[in-house]
C-alpha cells in the first residue's frame, strides 16, 4: 500500500538501570506515510497497532521502544488493551451491561506477546479512564478504559496498574493532541477543587501513581509534563506518600533536561516540529503560540488540516477571552468529554464553586473541537472510506442496500407458552435419555481417541504453536461428539488455570452455503464482525500472519471438511496454511467421513500442509454399542438384556452407527408403550418390540408396495419382466411392454386396457420408483427399467 | 323409480297420488328440490375435491396413532423427531397429516405450543427460497412485513443461530412439513435437510421434521451424513384394500350425512346410492377402476363426473351416468386426436405404421413416408390423393406439432426437414381404433391400413 518511513528522532539513551543495555532505546520515533505528514510516537503513548481488522486496530500503550544492536529491527514493548469487539462474544455477558463501542479493557493476560515491530504501529490514539458514565460525544478517537480483562473476569481497573510506567501523556502526539495541549495550559494555577478531587485518588489519566520499577520508561512523558502537571502531581504524591513516585518525578526532570540537550543533534526533517512540541510542553508560558504548533508538524498540506487548525485557533481565542482560571491546570478536565460528566463529578465532590458552568461549557466545547480535529486528521491517514470507519459496533444483521433491514435482529425462536412435561414413567425417561440430542456425562468407548485428541490440542495450546489434525470416520461414530468433549475438558482445565486459555471456534461445511463462507464464519466467530468472503479472507490472512500476535490460541474445528472443496482448493489451503505461520497459534481439527480424503480430493500442496496427524474412528462394535446404550440408560431398567444385545448386534452388522442404534431403541420403547395393555408384557422392552422396531426401520417397503399395488400395476410389472426376458435386456420401451401387457390381460381374463390407461399405470409405478422411467412427454417411446430385482417381484406376486 | 318421485314437481300430469303426497310433505317440512340438489352438489364436491377432511380415517389407524403420538411428544415434551410418510400418489398421505394436525390442535396443551412451517418441494425449488419461506413462516426478526432480508448465507446463519439458541424446555417446538420431500433431496449438498435433521438430533430448539413423499427409495436419495441424522422412522401408507371395501367406500363417499337438512331427501338419495352400488354394470365398471388403481383420487374423479350430471330434472345418479363417466375417464386422448386429422395426414400416419412394421420401429423421415404413400397411390392408380410435395410437407409438420411424431433425439437441426428422422408416438392399436371411428373413412385407405404389406 503506502510506503512507510520510520525515523527515530530521539535516541541513544543509556540505560544504566536496565539489564539489557545492549539494546538501543528510543524515546520516540516518527512514522511518515508517503504523501502524508508524519506521526510521532512517543513512549507512553497510546497507539493503534495494525490488526486483522482495519476498522478496529489493536490498541496498546507503548512502554518501551528499542532497537537491536545493529539498529535493524525496531521493537516496541507494549501494554495491550482489548476492544469490545475482540472479546469473545460469550464472555461479554460477564460485563453485565451493554459495552460502549469505544470502550477498551486493560488486558491482563499473561500469555500474550507484548513485543511488536514498530512497522505495525499505525498511529497514536488517546484513552480516558474514568469511572464516570460514558459521554455522549461520538469522538471516534477517544477510547475509554473502565475495567480490566484477564480472559476470565472483568475487574475494576487498578489505577496504579493502568497508569503504570509510562504515563500516556496523551498530549504528546501532534495530530490529535496539539490543539488540546496549549488550551489546557491557559493558566497553570491549579484549581483547588479539582486538586482536591485528584487527591482523593480518583482515577485519572494523570502521570502519577507510577510504580518505580518501570520508571525509566517514563522519562519521556515526564518531559511533557507542564509545570502545572508537575505541581498537581506533586501535591497528589504528597497526599499519597509514595516515595517511588517522587523518585520518578525527579528523574523526569532530569530527562527533561537531557531531552533539550539532545535536540540539536537530531537533524531529521520532523525535528523542528518535535522541538517545538517539547518546548511547548516544557514551558507553560508558550500557550499563545500553540495555534502555530498545530500547523507545524503537519505542514498543513491539506485543506482539511487548514480547516481544523483555523477552527482550533478560533476556539483558542474564545478560550483566551474567557480566561477562566479553573478550566486548566488539571488534565482531567480536558479528558472529561461532556458537560454532564463533569457536572456530576464535581457535584459528587460537594464543591461549591462559583463559576463551574462556564468552566464546564468551555471544556465541553473544547473537547468537541478536539474531537473534530482528530477525526479529520485521521481521515487523512486512512485510505478507505470514512463511512466504513464509522461502523464500530459489529452490526449483527447487515444486508447492504436495504435501509429498512432490521439491523439488530436477534435470532430466536419464540418461547413456549406451556411448560414441558417431565417424563412420567420409566419408558419415557429412557426415551429422553436415549435421544441422540441428550448429552451424555461421558463418552464411553472412545477413550483412546479422546486421549489422542486431547493431548494433541493440549500440547499445542501449552506450546503456543499451531497444528492440523484430520479425523475421519463413518457417520455416527462419535467424531464431533469426541472433539466437543475434548474441548469441554480443555475449557475446564483452562478455567482451572491448568493450561492457558484458548478460543474455540467451530464451523461446519454443511452449515454454510458456499465454501468461501467459511472465512466469513471464522471471522465472525473470532471478532464478531461481518464481512464479505473476500474481505474476510484478507482480514484473516492478516490476522494470522500478523507480527503483533496478541492472541490466545485458537482451536478451530472444521466439520464436514469435504464440503469446503473448491476447484482451486484455496479455502482448504488457507485453513491448513495458517497454523503453520509463526505467530498464528491456530490449531485446526478437521473432520470428514472418508479416510483417504487428503489423497483423493486434495492437491499436493494442500495435502502436504494438512500433515500426517490423522486419526480414524472405527465403526462401533456391538459391545461398544451395547455399552453406549447402557451408559445412557444409566442403570435405568427399561430394556431386557437380550433386547439390547439384539439391537447392538444388528446395528453393528449393518453400519455401526450409534445414532441408528439409539433411534431403534427409542422406537422400541414406543412400541412397548403401545403394547403395554397386553397382560403378558412385563413393562420392559423385550425382544419382540425390538424386532418390530428393527423391521420397521430396516425392511424395505418394496415388497409390501408390490403386494398392495392394483391388479393392472402388478400385471404391468409382470409384463416388464416378460419383455426383459424376451429381449434379453434390462430395458424396454413402453410400446414393447404394452404389447406384453395386453397379452397378459387376455390370459388373466381381464379386459385389455387402452394406451392412456396403460401409461397412467406405468407412471404410477414410476412415481413410487418401482420402475425407472424416462420423462413422460416421450409417451409410448419412453424406456422402462426396473428399480427392484425381478426376484423380489416374483416373490411378492407369488405369495399373493 | 326414484326419478318418478321427483318428476311430478315439474310436470303436472301426476302419476301416483301417494308419491305426490309424500313429496309435498317433504317439501312442506323441508327444502325445495332445487335447494336440495344444490346442497348435495356442495357437500359431495367438497368431499371429492378433498376440501373437507374426513372425520375419521379408515384403514390407517395404526399410522394415525404413530404420527399423532410422535407430534404430541414434540409439542408436549419438546422431543425432537423426524419422520417420513411414504405412500403412492392419492393414498392419503397429506390427509393423514392434516387429520393428525387438526386433532392435535384440538388439544389444549398442544394448541399454543406448536409452530408450523409448511414447505413444498415443488414451490421451494432451492434452499435459498426454502430458507426465506421458513424465516417468513416463523416470523423471525429479520422479517419485515412479508419480506425477508439478507443474503442466502446470512439467512442460513440466522436461522441456525435462532434454532441453536433454543433449548428443549423453553423454546416453542417447530413442526417442519416438507411436502414432496424427495425434491428437497436434490438441493445442492442437501444443506437444508442436513441442518434440519442435525437440529432434530442435537440439543437445540425442539423440532419435528415430517417429510411427505411418494418415492419408496427416498432414503437412498439422502447423502450418508444426512441419512445418519435422519431417525429412519417411516410411515408407509400402502392400502391393502379389497374390492368389497372399495365398494363400501364408494357407497360412503356418495351417501349424504345425517346432518343433511332435508331428511327425506337424504334418505331417498342414500337409498338411490345403495341401489346404484348394487347394480351389476356399475360393479363391473368399478371393478375395472379398482383393477387399474386403488387410489381414491381417481375414484373421486369418476364420481365427480357422475355428480355433475345430477340436476333438478334428474336428482339421482343412474348406472348410465357412471358408465358414461367411466368411458370418459378411460378415453384414449391420443387416439381421439386422430379423429381430427385430414385424409392426407391420416394416410401419412398409416404410411408410418407400415414403415414401422417393415423396419421394426426404426426411425423414418419425410421422404420415406412420402415414398410409402406414393407406392400406395401407385397401386391404387387413382390420383385422388395425389398431393404436391409442399402440401405433404405441411401435413407432416402438422403431425409433428400435434406430437404424433417426434424427432429422434440427437438429430441436429442442420439436417433438412425432409430428411430429419422421426418416430411415431402412436401405438398400432390406437391407429386401428381411430380408423374405425373416423367419420367417412375411405374404404381403400382402411384396407391399406389393415393390409400386412405396404
Amino acid at each position: 500500500m503506502e510506503c512507510v518511513h520510520i525515523d527515530f528522532i530521539v535516541c541513544f539513551w543509556s540505560s544504566r538501570n536496565e539489564k539489557e543495555n545492549w539494546k538501543v532505546h528510543f524515546y520516540s520515533f516518527a512514522i511518515s506515510v508517503e504523501g502524508l505528514s508524519k506521526i510521532i510516537i512517543n513512549t507512553g503513548q497510546d497507539i493503534f497497532i495494525e490488526g486483522c481488522d482495519e476498522d478496529n486496530p489493536y490498541v496498546a500503550k507503548v512502554t518501551r521502544l528499542y532497537g537491536d544492536e545493529n539498529g535493524q529491527q525496531m521493537k516496541a514493548v507494549v501494554q495491550w488493551f482489548i476492544r469490545v469487539s475482540e472479546l469473545p462474544v460469550n464472555k461479554l455477558k460477564l460485563l453485565g451491561r451493554e459495552p460502549h463501542p469505544q470502550e477498551i479493557f486493560y488486558y491482563e493476560c499473561r500469555n500474550c506477546d507484548n513485543e511488536v515491530n514498530v512497522e505495525s504501529i499505525l498511529r497514536p490514539v488517546k484513552h480516558l479512564d474514568s469511572n464516570d458514565p460514558f459521554p455522549d460525544s461520538a469522538d471516534k478517537d477517544t477510547l475509554y478504559v473502565k475495567l480490566s480483562w484477564d480472559s476470565k473476569v472483568f475487574r475494576v481497573v487498578n489505577s496504579t496498574v493502568v497508569e503504570s510506567p509510562a504515563e500516556p501523556a496523551p498530549a504528546s502526539s501532534p495530530p490529535s493532541s496539539t490543539p488540546r495541549g496549549p488550551s489546557r495550559r491557559v493558566l497553570p494555577t491549579p484549581d483547588h477543587a479539582i486538586m482536591h478531587k485528584a487527591s482523593l485518588g480518583e482515577v485519572g489519566c494523570s502521570s502519577v501513581g507510577t510504580p518505580a520499577n518501570v520508571e525509566a520508561e517514563s522519562l519521556h512523558s515526564a518531559t511533557k509534563l507542564s509545570a502545572s502537571k508537575c505541581l498537581s502531581a506533586k501535591r497528589r504524591n504528597a497526599t499519597a506518600r509514595t516515595p517511588g513516585v517522587r523518585k520518578r518525578l525527579e528523574l523526569s526532570s532530569e530527562c527533561l533536561h537531557k531531552d533539550f540537550k539532545m535536540q540539536p543533534l537530531c537533524r531529521t526533517r520532523e525535528q523542528q516540529g518535535y522541538i517545538y512540541i517539547s518546548n511547548t510542553k516544557s514551558s507553560e508560558v508558550e500557550n499563545e503560540k500553540s495555534p502555530m504548533v498545530t500547523e507545524t508538524p503537519r505542514s498543513s498540506k491539506r485543506k482539511s488540516a487548514m480547516l481544523v487548525s483555523s477552527r482550533i485557533k478560533k476556539q483558542l481565542n474564545l478560550l483566551e477571552n474567557h480566561q477562566d482560571p479553573n478550566s486548566s491546570g488539571e488534565e482531567e478536565d480536558e479528558f472529561v468529554p461532556s458537560k454532564n460528566d463533569l457536572l456530576s463529578s464535581s457535584e459528587e465532590e460537594g464543591q461549591d464553586e462559583d463559576g463551574p458552568n462556564i468552566d464546564d461549557q468551555v471544556s465541553a466545547k473544547k473537547f468537541r473541537y478536539v474531537a473534530t480535529g482528530s477525526r479529520n486528521s485521521r481521515s487523512k491517514q486512512k485510505s478507505y472510506s470514512s463511512a466504513r470507519t464509522q461502523r464500530r459496533t459489529p452490526a449483527k444483521k447487515i444486508s447492504p442496500g436495504t435501509p429498512q433491514t432490521p439491523r439488530h435482529a436477534t435470532p430466536s425462536i419464540p418461547i413456549r407458552s406451556l411448560q414441558t412435561q417431565q417424563p412420567a414413567n420409566i419408558l419415557e425417561e429412557a426415551r429422553a435419555r436415549l435421544h441422540v440430542s441428550s448429552v451424555p456425562e461421558s463418552l464411553p468407548c472412545r477413550e483412546q481417541e479422546f486421549q489422542d485428541i486431547y493431548s494433541f490440542v493440549e500440547s499445542k495450546i501449552v506450546d503456543n504453536t499451531g497444528g492440523c489434525m484430520y479425523i475421519s470416520g463413518v457417520p455416527g461414530t462419535g467424531k464431533t461428539a469426541t472433539v466437543h468433549e475434548v474441548i469441554r475438558c480443555l475449557q475446564h482445565a483452562a478455567d482451572m488455570d491448568e493450561i492457558p486459555s484458548f478460543h474455540f471456534i467451530e464451523i461446519n461445511g454443511m452449515k454454510m452455503t458456499d465454501p468461501h463462507q467459511a472465512y466469513v464464519q471464522i471471522l465472525q466467530k473470532l471478532t464478531g464482525q461481518k464481512a464479505t468472503p473476500d474481505h474476510a479472507a484478507v482480514l484473516l490472512e492478516k490476522r494470522f500472519s500478523n507480527l503483533a500476535p496478541r492472541k490466545e490460541t485458537i482451536v478451530l474445528l472444521v466439520d464436514e471438511l469435504d464440503l469446503l472443496w473448491t476447484r482451486k482448493q484455496n479455502v482448504m489451503y488457507n485453513l491448513f496454511e495458517w497454523p503453520a505461520r509463526r505467530h498464528a497459534r491456530l490449531v485446526v481439527l478437521t473432520i470428514a467421513n472418508t479416510m483417504d480424503l487428503p489423497e483423493r480430493i486434495m492437491i499436493n500442496r494442500v495435502a502436504s500442509r494438512l500433515g500426517l496427524t490423522r486419526m480414524s474412528f472405527q465403526p462401533y462394535s456391538f459391545k461398544q454399542l451395547q455399552e453406549i446404550i447402557m451408559s445412557r440408560l444409566n442403570k435405568l431398567k427399561a430394556f431386557e438384556e437380550d433386547a439390547l444385545q439384539l439391537v447392538s448386534r444388528k446395528v453393528a452388522a449393518l453400519s455401526g452407527d450409534a445414532r441408528r442404534c439409539l433411534d431403534i431403541c427409542r422406537r422400541a420403547t414406543e412400541i412397548c408403550e403401545h403394547s403395554a395393555a397386553d397382560p403378558s408384557s412385563t413393562g420392559l422392552v423385550g425382544m419382540s418390540h425390538v424386532m418390530e422396531a428393527l423391521n420397521e426401520m430396516f425392511s424395505s417397503a418394496y415388497i409390501t408396495a408390490i403386494r398392495c399395488a392394483s391388479t393392472q400395476e402388478q400385471l404391468f410389472l409382470r409384463a416388464v419382466i416378460t419383455e426383459f426376458r424376451r429381449l434379453g435386456l434390462e430395458e424396454a420401451t413402453f410400446q414393447q411392454v404394452f404389447v406384453q401387457h395386453q397379452a397378459l390381460c387376455r390370459i388373466e381374463g381381464l379386459k385389455p386396457i387402452g394406451v392412456s390407461e396403460g401409461l397412467a399405470v406405468c407412471q404410477r409405478l414410476g412415481a413410487c420408483r418401482l420402475l425407472l422411467l424416462e420423462p413422460s412427454h416421450l409417451g409410448v417411446l419412453q424406456r422402462i427399467r426396473l428399480n427392484v430385482s425381478q426376484d423380489d417381484i416374483f416373490y411378492a406376486l407369488k405369495a399373493d | 323409480m326414484l326419478k318418478l318421485t321427483c318428476f311430478p314437481t315439474f310436470s303436472h300430469f301426476a302419476v301416483d297420488s301417494h308419491i305426490i303426497m309424500s313429496k309435498r310433505k317433504a317439501r312442506d317440512a323441508h327444502l325445495p328440490v332445487g335447494e336440495c340438489i344444490k346442497q348435495v352438489q356442495q357437500i359431495l364436491r367438497e368431499r371429492f375435491c378433498e376440501r373437507r377432511l374426513p372425520d375419521r380415517l379408515e384403514g390407517v389407524e395404526a399410522q394415525y396413532k404413530h404420527l399423532l403420538e410422535l407430534l404430541r411428544r414434540t409439542a408436549i415434551h419438546g422431543e425432537s423427531n423426524s419422520v417420513l410418510i411414504v405412500g403412492p400418489r392419492g393414498a392419503g398421505k397429506t390427509t393423514l397429516l392434516q387429520c393428525v394436525l387438526r386433532d392435535l390442535q384440538k388439544e389444549e396443551k398442544v394448541q399454543k405450543n406448536l409452530l408450523q412451517v409448511h414447505l413444498n418441494g415443488l414451490l421451494q425449488t432451492d434452499d435459498r427460497i426454502a430458507l426465506k419461506e421458513i424465516t417468513r413462516q416463523l416470523h423471525l426478526e429479520n422479517v419485515v412485513g412479508d419480506k425477508v432480508f439478507g443474503s442466502f448465507a446470512e439467512n442460513l446463519a440466522f436461522l441456525l443461530e435462532a434454532l441453536k439458541k433454543g433449548n428443549r424446555s423453553s423454546s416453542c417446538p417447530v413442526l417442519f412439513v416438507l411436502d414432496e420431500f424427495d425434491l428437497f433431496a436434490h438441493h445442492k449438498n442437501q444443506t437444508l435437510l442436513y441442518n434440519l435433521f442435525d437440529v432434530s438430533q442435537s440439543a437445540q430448539a425442539p423440532i419435528a421434521v415430517v417429510g411427505v413423499t411418494c418415492r419408496l427409495d427416498v432414503l437412498e436419495l439422502l447423502e450418508k451424513r444426512v441419512k445418519s441424522r435422519f431417525s429412519h422412522r417411516q410411515i408407509h401408507l400402502l392400502s391393502s384394500l379389497n374390492f368389497t371395501q372399495y365398494l363400501e367406500r364408494v357407497w360412503t363417499q356418495l351417501s349424504l350425512p345425517d346432518s343433511f337438512p332435508d331428511k327425506k331427501f337424504a334418505q331417498e338419495w342414500n337409498a338411490g346410492v345403495k341401489t346404484l352400488c348394487e347394480d351389476k354394470s356399475v360393479e363391473e365398471v368399478l371393478q375395472r377402476h379398482f383393477n387399474s388403481s386403488k387410489d381414491f383420487r381417481s375414484l373421486h374423479m369418476l364420481l365427480m363426473l357422475c355428480l355433475s350430471r345430477v340436476s333438478v330434472a334428474k336428482p339421482t345418479i343412474k348406472p348410465a351416468d357412471l358408465l358414461e363417466a367411466s368411458r370418459m375417464c378411460f378415453a384414449d386422448t391420443t387416439a381421439n386426436m386422430l379423429h381430427g386429422l385430414s385424409i392426407l395426414e391420416l394416410c401419412l400416419v398409416i404410411a408410418m405404421k407400415h414403415l414401422n412394421d417393415v423396419y421394426e420401429g426404426e426411425p423414418f423421415n419425410l421422404q420415406m413416408v412420402h415414398n410409402e404413400f406414393k407406392k400406395f397411390l401407385h397401386r391404387k392408380s387413382n390420383s385422388m390423393y395425389n398431393f404436391e410435395q409442399p402440401v405433404v410437407m405441411k401435413a407432416f409438420e402438422h403431425l409433428q406439432q400435434l406430437e404424433l411424431i417426434r424427432p429422434v433425439d440427437g438429430s441436429s437441426a442442420k439436417v433438412q426437414r425432409e430428411y430429419q428422422l422421426m418416430r411415431l408416438t402412436l401405438d398400432h392399436s390406437q391407429i386401428m381404433e381411430a380408423l374405425q371411428k373416423y367419420p367417412q373413412c375411405p374404404t381403400d385407405i382402411k384396407q391399406w391400413a389393415m393390409s400386412a404389406f405396404g
